[in-house]
């Protein structure tokens, strides 16, 4: 029998073996870090906020006044959606009175406070502080951010309770007050959108979006607070020239306290009655309002579905409102333009890293006309080009063949530095310049490019405009203005009416600063809805390109790379674009993340615009 | 309970003590508490808690049956624990030690960390107030303006440094909340609910720093996990202490120690799954062999000599399994050839015996021939004639019942069973035996033969029977009265017979039965019968499915019974008479001396030894003790094999010749009934 079984069972052992190395083999395999693989997609992880928080505390028994108020700044400082804890240092009064929304002021290095009247004999409860500081900024109750300078100095009472013989806050100024960095910390930019009520006069089918930036707290219910503003309607300063969708009296629904998308990324926001008979392109458009709002916000938004009086309105997911509005920052222009060595008009495809321009077609390609300075409209059909010596201003088609014909304006300006500033088309079709002659200074706009300049009315605007360039949305103008010395910039929106004989009339209203502490502004560029790239120097400093909220607030995207010796600068409302700046060594661009790059010799670079 | 039974009467008290603790299994202390109190429902308590026990027991029956019997489980299951233990005890340890190193590296590194950002809040601090100093220092409140930003700047960089890996907070000294010094904290830390409060005023007690383990809360909704925390008293630029603290996250070394514990808890898990398949292999190899002998044997033990074990292979159990064939084998050999001899010497028997008779009748025909002639003959003569007949009748009925006893060893003993009445036979016998009572002077009483007794018996072999006890009685009755006692119940009828007479010595009640056995060897034989008639009688009894007892003790004479089914196939489960009489001196109390007393408990000890086999425990009614004794004790009587005829019967008398017994002899008749009635006990046989 055992040797029936070892007669049997000869062959196995090799099978065995066979099936012992295959084991062995696999389990190796298992024990080694693998070196290939299958592909897979890698989710982003969302990066880690760093944030401080600063959580309010009570005020503490029998808390001295400088610690009472002390404790009340701090606890404005906090993510209390309500200023609960804050509203806990003052008497029972003030907290009715009291509106911290009413406005924000931001201070430099926050406030200071001063004893500006001790109790004494005769009134022990009485006791005021003031706060000082240099101010920096205010933020209005719409949420709008705006520039400011000058000493705060508001001054802060406070009383002791008769029952309770604690000190309390009775009078104050209305709002809340942080220094630069705390606000930096609790309030972030926002950019609501509204549409250019003027835009459908210039044919496009699509109504263009308009930026229209605001302040909002951080951490306070983010979504909903952006919603609600944006449903408010557009700030003051856009209002004339923008319209919202959302009808009038349109609010959220009541009770409803928190948006929030679900987890395929949409958001429902239900409106009250007053939404409830739109239509369905004007519901599209509340969509799209919502989505442009909300693009750049944390959790993401991919849909966004309005809800009136419980019925759903409508539901828009992101790739359908780019075709419900136009936005700046979604058009892609198809080339760089320059103006090479031989001061003909060239072109190189834009977002490439190709450095062999070729002549665009049409006359100002052909090098007849030396140019100084070009702008090509929008749709990348026309341009327009001052002579080099700054006099004449020309305008071609870009298709091959054609002459150049008469320039459509001349001016009468002296010299060079007193003649043509470069040209800007906005997205109608109509050719912006300024004539920097010092007898006339005048800013200009032509129609379609030709015909009868129209004077622009800038009403409060002194000095000279050295350069302009429309914002893609045809509701801002940039202007750089040089004003005693000072060349500083300056952000308006326009207005059109068309006069009684006709005649458009178009003039560029609420100029304000937006780079306040730039005093000599070099060149600039629309980079964004609502940002621009500034070449400029501050007080003391040396020249430097940043980024300029057209509110005057610093964003929050770092400067590009520095580069010295900036004549002009280019970008493009699409941050995919490269910036593109003639200097020193010429044409230079920087893609996103990289450096500097030479790309060839030439002036005057532009994009579309 | 000794009032109870019969049975338990005899057992005083030593003889019974043993027998309990020798039955049961010594079980392990688990095991004794489940049989006695959870398997055998001991639990003195409600009923639902009785319910309860019930409900829990039933499953686990059959799982304490397996774990009995099987030594595989037992093995497999003891392997198992114990390498789940071993592996659990390293696996504590492994972990610990992980651990251990994981949070020293941490720790250490940490501490550094944190110590770098202590000082640089001081740095910052010294920093801030030096500046600050320039601008206005005389102004007491001036300093104070810029904690809150600077506070928040400060921890805003601090934390900055190590994105994910810590969190920084401060927290006001004491409980000090005003003056900037609210609590802030980076990477949505909750910080009151993080710091643990006794941190908090170790931190505020002294300046150095401290450290704790803590559990972080998150205000963004995210999981809370463990945390080293790292704190410090620190000034701000005004110089007012403050408290700062770092929190890093045990996050990486949860995971990582997460990781060990997996995969030790995956490593452990199959060592104790391999090594329990190894011992079951193992186990396996061992046990089936020995369960293969252990069936053999049971095989063996039930008569199929022909079995044996399979055997493969020359290991060790390859020779146990030849050592246990060749042992079946030569004990195979062994019976064979007894059987052998004990079937030749029965043939022996039988064939001796038929072929005797033929001469023994022409012998027969001569004597009596010269018998009749014998008047003819001188004296001397005539006296041998009569001599001659007289042996030769008891030639003639040992071969009888030598024939009768080989007939019964053969199996060829057939029943002619009918219903009968047994009071007409023992009328019969009792007149058959009158003669001889009145030459002893004995007077025969029969009690009990109001009502008829009707079994199905064989009325010549009841009959023999009764004949053989009734003269037996008369015989060794020493002229006192005998008793023949008739009575029916349950089943079963029964016929005792008693005596006054000497009785029967310690040990005799078993051995009267045996063939050709005599209370006094000196006896003649010539006023015996055979000493056949008891194994005959016992025999007839067995055939009917009947009981044949005896019960006796020194001077108090014995009694004899015969118990019957009262259908022939019925199983006896008692017998309505008792065996041991009531008036036995035991049961008439215990006013005598010493050596009476001794020998009446001795004397039906081997009864109680075979009563042994049945289940011990006395049951308070007669009947059901007897049910449970009984079925089991008769087929194994019922066979007839003649080896096996000798172990069986139980106590009976014969009558004693000592002198002691004589005298004791005459109390039973004096003495009264006693109105004290034993039934019958479990002594079935």
């Amino acid at each position: 029998m055992v040797a029936d079984r070892a007669g049997g069972r000869r062959p196995r052992p090799a099978h065995a073996v066979a099936y012992a190395a295959c084991g062995v083999v696999l389990l190796a395999g298992c024990a080694s870090m693998p070196d290939s693989g299958d592909l897979r997609g890698v989710e982003s992880t969302p990066r880690q906020d760093t944030q401080v928080r600063v959580f309010a505390m009570p005020p503490r028994e029998d808390a001295q006044p400088p610690e009472i108020v002390q404790g009340f700044l701090e606890a404005l400082t906090s993510d209390d959606p309500h200023y609960e804890t804050a509203r806990k240092y003052l008497t029972a009064e003030a907290a009715r009175n009291w509106r911290p929304e009413a406005s924000t002021t931001v201070l430099a290095n926050g406030p200071g406070t001063e004893v500006a009247h001790a109790p004494n004999r005769e009134n022990a409860d009485d006791y005021s502080l003031a706060l000082t500081g240099t101010e920096v900024a205010t933020v209005d109750a719409q949420q709008s951010y705006a520039p400011a300078d000058g000493q705060y100095s508001e001054t802060v009472h406070l009383t002791r309770n008769a029952k309770t013989g604690q000190w309390r806050i009775d009078l104050l100024p209305q709002g809340v007050v942080m220094g630069q960095s705390d606000f930096q910390r609790n309030y972030m930019p926002v950019n609501k959108y509204y549409f250019a009520s003027q835009a459908e006069a210039g044919g496009t089918s699509q109504p263009a979006a308009v930026a229209d930036p605001v302040y909002v707290r951080r951490r306070v219910d983010l979504m909903t607070q952006v919603v609600r503003s944006l449903i408010n309607g557009p700030t003051s300063l856009l209002e004339p020239v923008v319209r919202s969708s959302f009808p009038t009296g349109t609010a959220l629904e009541k009770g409803v306290d928190s948006l929030t998308p679900d987890d395929r990324n949409k958001l429902t926001v239900p409106l009250n009655d007053k939404a409830a008979r739109v239509g369905t392109d004007k519901c599209d458009e509340m969509a799209a309002q919502l989505l442009f709002t909300l693009e750049n916000l944390t959790p993401a938004v991919d849909e966004v579905e309005l809800q009136a009086g419980g019925a759903q309105l409508c539901s828009l997911a992101e790739d359908r409102a780019q075709a419900v509005a136009a936005r700046g920052s979604a058009q892609h222009p198809d080339y760089l333009y320059f103006i090479d060595a031989k001061n003909r008009l060239v072109r190189l495809p834009a977002g490439g890293n190709g450095t062999q321009p070729e002549p665009v077609p049409g006359a100002l390609g052909e090098g007849d006309q030396a140019l100084r300075s070009v702008a090509v409209s929008r749709d990348e059909r026309t341009a327009a080009g001052v002579g080099l010596d700054g006099r004449a201003l020309y305008v071609a088609s870009l298709a091959s063949g054609g002459s150049l014909g008469d320039p459509v304006l001349v001016s009468q300006g002296k010299t060079e530095q007193d003649r043509l500033t470069p040209p800007s088309w906005d997205e109608r079709g109509d050719l912006w310049v300024a004539d920097r002659d010092p007898d006339d200074p005048r800013l200009l706009l032509l129609q379609q490019g030709k015909g009868e300049p129209v004077e622009v009315g800038t009403p409060g605007l002194e000095g000279r405009v050295q350069a302009v360039r429309v914002a893609a949305d045809g509701v801002r103008v940039a202007l750089v203005v040089e004003q005693d010395g000072e060349r500083s910039l300056l952000i308006g929106r326009i207005e059109r009416r068309t006069k009684t004989d006709g005649k458009p009339e178009v003039t560029v209203a609420e100029l304000r600063s937006a780079a306040p502490e730039l005093e000599e502004v070099t060149a600039m560029s629309w980079a964004g809805d609502s940002r621009l790239v500034v070449v400029g120097r501050e007080q003391g400093g040396v020249q430097q390109i940043r980024y300029v909220q057209v509110d005057g607030s610093t964003p929050e995207a770092p400067a590009p790379a520095a580069l010295t010796g900036v004549e002009e600068i280019a970008a493009s409302e699409d941050d995919r674009m490269p910036l593109v700046a003639y200097s020193e060594d010429g044409i230079v661009r920087l893609p996103s993340g990289a450096q500097w790059q030479k790309v060839t010799a030439g002036t005057a670079p532009v994009y579309p615009g | 309970m000794s009032q109870d039974s019969a049975a338990s009467t005899p057992g005083r008290s030593g003889a019974r003590a043993g027998r309990p603790v020798g039955r049961k299994p010594a079980g392990s202390r688990w095991g004794r508490f489940l049989e006695g109190g959870l398997l055998h429902g001991g639990v003195q308590g409600s009923p639902v808690l009785r319910l309860f026990v019930r409900w829990v027991r039933r499953p686990l029956l059959p799982v304490m049956r397996l774990w009995r019997r099987n030594i595989q489980l037992k093995v497999v299951v003891t392997t198992l624990l114990m390498s789940l233990g071993v592996v659990l005890l390293l696996g504590f340890v492994v972990i610990g030690q992980v651990r251990n190193g994981l949070l020293d590296a941490k720790v250490k590194a940490s501490q550094s960390q944190a110590t770098g950002g202590f000082s640089v809040a001081k740095q910052k601090a010294d920093e801030a107030s030096s500046g600050t100093g320039d601008d206005g220092g005389a102004v007491d409140g001036r300093p104070a303006q810029n904690v809150i930003e600077w506070m928040s700047n400060l921890v805003e960089s601090l934390s900055s440094g190590g994105q994910g890996a810590f969190d920084v907070v401060t927290l006001p000294a004491g409980d000090d909340s005003g003056g900037g010094r609210g609590p802030r904290a980076s990477g949505y830390v909750d910080p009151s609910a993080s710091v643990p409060e006794d941190l908090r005023e170790r931190v505020d007690s002294s300046t150095a720093a401290a450290q704790s383990y803590t559990r972080i809360v998150y205000s963004s909704g995210k999981d809370s996990q463990p945390a080293l925390v790292i704190g410090k008293q620190v000034n701000d630029p005004n110089g007012d202490p403050y408290q700062l603290y770092y929190l890093f996250p045990l996050t990486q070394e949860e995971k990582s120690l997460s990781l060990v514990k997996g995969t030790l808890a995956t490593a452990g898990l199959f060592v104790v799954v391999l090594l329990g398949a190894i011992a079951w292999l193992v186990v396996r190899q061992v046990v089936t062999p020995v369960r293969m002998a252990a069936s053999i044997a049971e095989r063996l033990s039930a008569g199929r000599l022909q079995e044996r074990m399979k055997v493969t292979g020359e290991d060790d159990i390859a020779r146990l399994g030849e050592a246990f064939n060749k042992m079946a084998q030569n004990l195979q050999l062994k019976i064979n050839q007894l059987e052998d001899l004990s079937r030749m010497q029965r043939r022996f028997v039988s064939d001796v015996s038929h072929e005797l008779r033929t001469p023994l009748t022409t012998v027969r025909m001569a004597a009596d021939v010269i018998h009749e002639a014998r008047e003819d003959f001188d004296p001397v003569t005539a006296r041998s004639a009569e001599l001659l007949a007289d042996q030769l009748d008891r030639f003639e009925s040992l071969l009888a019942d030598l024939l009768e006893i080989s007939r019964f060893d053969a199996g060829a003993a057939a029943l002619e069973a009918e219903p009968i009445d047994l009071r007409e036979v023992v009328r019969r016998v009792v007149s058959g035996a009158e003669p001889l009572a009145e030459r002893k002077g004995t007077r025969i009483r029969v009690l009990g033969d109001q009502q008829p007794v009707v079994a199905e018996a064989d009325a010549r072999r009841v009959e023999r029977v009764l004949r053989n006890l009734v003269v037996n009685a008369v015989e060794h009755g020493e002229g006192k009265d005998v008793v023949v006692r008739l009575a029916a119940a349950g089943g079963a009828v029964a016929v005792a017979v008693r005596d006054y007479g000497v009785g029967l010595k310690p040990g005799e009640a078993t051995r009267v039965f045996s063939r050709f056995w005599r209370a006094d060897p000196a006896r003649a034989r010539t006023t015996g019968g055979t000493g056949l008639g008891l194994s005959i009688a016992l025999e007839d009894a067995r055939l009917h499915g009947g009981w044949l007892q005896a019960w006796g003790e020194p001077g108090g004479g014995s009694q004899f019974r015969l118990t019957l089914p009262r259908t022939a196939d019925e199983p006896l489960r008692g017998s309505p008479i008792p065996l041991e009489p009531t008036d036995s001196r035991r049961g008439r109390g215990l006013d005598e001396d010493g050596s009476p007393g001794d020998g009446s408990r001795t004397a039906t000890v081997p009864a109680q030894q075979t009563a042994g086999q049945a289940p011990a425990i006395p049951a308070r009614d007669p009947i059901a003790a007897r049910s449970a004794a009984v079925p089991t004790a008769d087929p194994t009587a019922l066979p007839g094999n003649g080896a096996r005829v000798v172990p069986r019967p139980a106590s009976g008398t014969r009558r004693q010749d000592g002198s002691p017994a004589s005298g004791a002899a005459g109390r039973p008749e004096a003495g009264p009934e006693d109105a004290k009635t034993q039934g019958e006990a479990t002594r079935g046989r």
